[in-house]
């Protein structure tokens, strides 16, 4: 389970550009179930998302880890506890240029005491299952925004995390992609992973076992 | 251990991708390395000839000065130097100065090549020592030297021989500082292994020297003091005791074999020198292209360090994968700027460059030219190839991968 406690983020701090993107959010993330973020563009979604995910350093209040405060560690103790526990579905997909479908999922093994080629397999698996089979040898950048997001599904899922944090996963994403991506999502929350995920879509908020709505970085409701 | 591998592997294959910084910094690095490794072993190679010249030179050579310049020096400081001290073996003359044959500027030679009248007659068993150090530092390659006889004879250098298309038994018409056609035979070739030192050398005995020159009988370019042989130390001590009680005579100074040396390093050193300036402006532009090529791909560089941290590499892991970036760049072009230095002045014979760090003379047709792949020039040279790299693109990772992934990333699309 994820808590938060008083999360706020104010970037630029002390400065005229100072902005307060996030204002003393509370929520908890429960474990085995998807949570999502909803709210219009630019409300702090995506800035709440990377102080949970452990990519962005409050300002003030706490992120706890099975009630573990973990928001005052070491940069090099956040880096294990992501490799170990987390996958990123990022909102601008984020995929590695220059690198076929294949070796982008493959990319977090690298970090890992293993031999990624024993995880050819698996991911091949991942992108079969999210109908990109026949698009592994494909360069990202041959591939369209739908195909590249589902690439990026399946890297966030190559070292089977307990947690997926995906930010507005199906922005850039045509309808087929967006209803494999969700049926994915769906299939993950059964197999017992914990989802967090901030959006627009309706269909994927109605998937949410739990809402927090999002305006001018604070949370106004949940149900 | 499989995560290291890892971490190498992706590294390598970092540099496949990012194929145009790799092209530009690795051209960079090549012109800037094999510059200053061309440069650097041709000046090894000629200090290191020098040494090796010296090896059969006097211990001391005595000189005339006035006001400041090398003049003759008179015949009668013989005696005074032979009695110096006990341990001097002989003095012997010499003549030495410049001549034209054509439009080619020569070194012309004389000694005294029995030592006839110079050998310290005290130790009169000292004169073969010092008659074979003579011949040791000529080496022939064919005919025989010159004697002491006959003023109509000469040993030419290879280069000189080669350009006057000239061998044993030619005769050679040089015109003499008196304004006189004089007529030479040729007796001897150096080899090629008396190097440049020999190369656009003509030898001849002391009297037909000093006919050439129209130096008067009492007087000659220098003094070749020998000391006689014992251990380096006491041989070391003698020396410069005798140097010293020289320098006390007027208008006389003493060049040691140390001195000499060092005036050679000096030399090729400066002219080095001059190349080494040209080789820190590339050394400069290399750095300022690898730190521009670190900008441009700066963005890209920062989204990659953003996201592989997001998905779980730790800030000494992208140090990691950027150390072995540079250090496989920086070693690959040293490696391709050294032997492109050697192929430089070992095969195509430094065009350019020898004619500037040989010197005054312009004549070196066809000698080997000496040079020397020492282990400081080549470490040097990867030093160079690699640090400036490591700057270049370790630090800006390190400064990258210490910030945030989110801030990275978000620095990058902006």
């Amino acid at each position: 389970m994820i808590e938060t406690v008083n999360l706020t983020k104010i970037y630029n701090q002390g400065k005229k550009q100072q902005v307060e993107a996030v204002t003393d959010v509370n929520l908890t993330v429960e474990s085995g179930k998807i949570t999502a973020l909803v709210g219009p563009s630019g409300c702090g979604k995506t800035t709440l998302m990377s102080m949970i995910g452990q990519l962005l350093t409050p300002t003030k209040g706490k992120v706890l880890f099975d009630k573990e405060d973990v928001t005052s560690y070491s940069d090099g103790w956040k880096a294990v506890f992501r490799r170990k526990n987390m996958g990123f579905v990022f909102q601008h997909i984020n995929l590695l240029p220059n690198l076929n479908a294949l070796e982008n999922v493959m990319t977090p093994l690298i970090c890992h005491d293993v031999d990624p080629r024993d995880y050819k397999g698996a991911a091949l698996e991942l992108l079969d299952q999210l109908g990109l089979s026949e698009r592994a040898y494909f360069n990202v950048e041959q591939l369209s925004g739908g195909q590249q997001q589902r690439v990026a599904v399946a890297r966030a899922l190559i070292t089977e995390p307990k947690i997926i944090v995906a930010d507005e996963p199906l922005t850039f994403v045509d309808e087929a992609s967006a209803k494999t991506i969700t049926d994915f999502f769906v299939k993950l929350r059964n197999d017992g992973r914990t989802i967090l995920i901030s959006t627009h879509a309706t269909n994927l908020a109605k998937l949410a076992d739990k809402t927090y709505l999002v305006t001018d970085g604070k949370v106004i409701d949940s149900y | 251990m499989g995560r290291s591998k890892n971490l190498l592997n992706y590294a390598l294959n970092c540099i496949q991708r990012y194929k145009l910084r790799t092209i530009v910094i690795l051209i960079c690095l090549v012109v800037a390395s094999s510059t200053f490794s061309a440069v650097a072993f041709l000046s090894d190679g000629l200090v290191k000839e020098g040494a090796l010249s010296l090896k059969y030179a006097p211990d001391l050579t005595v000189q005339g000065i006035q006001a400041g310049r090398q003049t003759l020096i008179p015949t009668n400081y013989v005696n005074y130097i032979l009695g110096v001290a006990p341990g001097i073996a002989g003095v012997s003359e010499r003549i030495w100065g410049y001549g034209n044959v054509g439009n080619t500027l020569i070194v012309i030679v004389g000694i005294d090549v029995n030592n006839s009248a110079t050998l310290n007659q005290t130790r009169p068993q000292l004169g073969s020592i010092i008659t074979a150090d003579q011949a040791a530092a000529y080496p022939l390659e064919s005919g025989h030297f010159i004697d002491s006889q006959t003023n109509d004879t000469v040993v030419l250098g290879k280069g000189v021989a080669e350009l006057l298309g000239a061998s044993i038994g030619s005769e050679l018409s040089i015109l003499t500082e008196s304004n006189q056609v004089k007529q030479y035979t040729v007796v001897g070739i150096f080899n090629s292994e008396s190097g440049i030192y020999n190369a656009d050398m003509i030898l001849m005995n002391l009297n037909a020297a000093r006919e050439f020159f129209n130096i008067p009988n009492d007087k000659v370019t220098d003094l070749m003091v020998y000391v006689a042989p014992t251990d380096a130390n006491t041989k070391n001590v003698l020396v410069n005791d005798v140097a010293r009680q020289i320098t006390g005579l007027s208008n006389v100074r003493v060049l040691t074999k140390d001195v000499l040396l060092s005036a050679q390093e000096k030399t090729y050193g400066d002219k080095s020198g001059f190349f080494s300036i040209v080789w820190y402006v590339i050394l400069i532009a290399v750095a300022i292209i690898a730190f521009n090529q670190t900008v441009v791909v700066g963005h890209e560089s920062k989204f990659e360090v953003g996201l592989l941290k997001s998905l779980g590499f730790s800030t000494s892991d992208v140090i990691q994968v950027r150390l072995v970036e540079s250090l496989v760049l920086g070693t690959l072009a040293g490696a391709i700027g050294l032997t492109v230095g050697i192929l430089f002045d070992g095969v195509l014979g430094a065009p350019v460059l020898r004619d500037f760090m040989l010197g005054w003379a312009n004549l070196y047709p066809s000698f080997q030219l000496p040079f020397f792949i020492s282990p400081q020039t080549i470490l040097f040279t990867f030093a160079v190839t690699i640090i400036p790299l490591l700057f270049a693109t370790v630090i800006p990772s390190w400064l990258n991968a210490t910030v945030d992934p989110d801030i990275a990333m978000r620095g990058a699309r902006a």
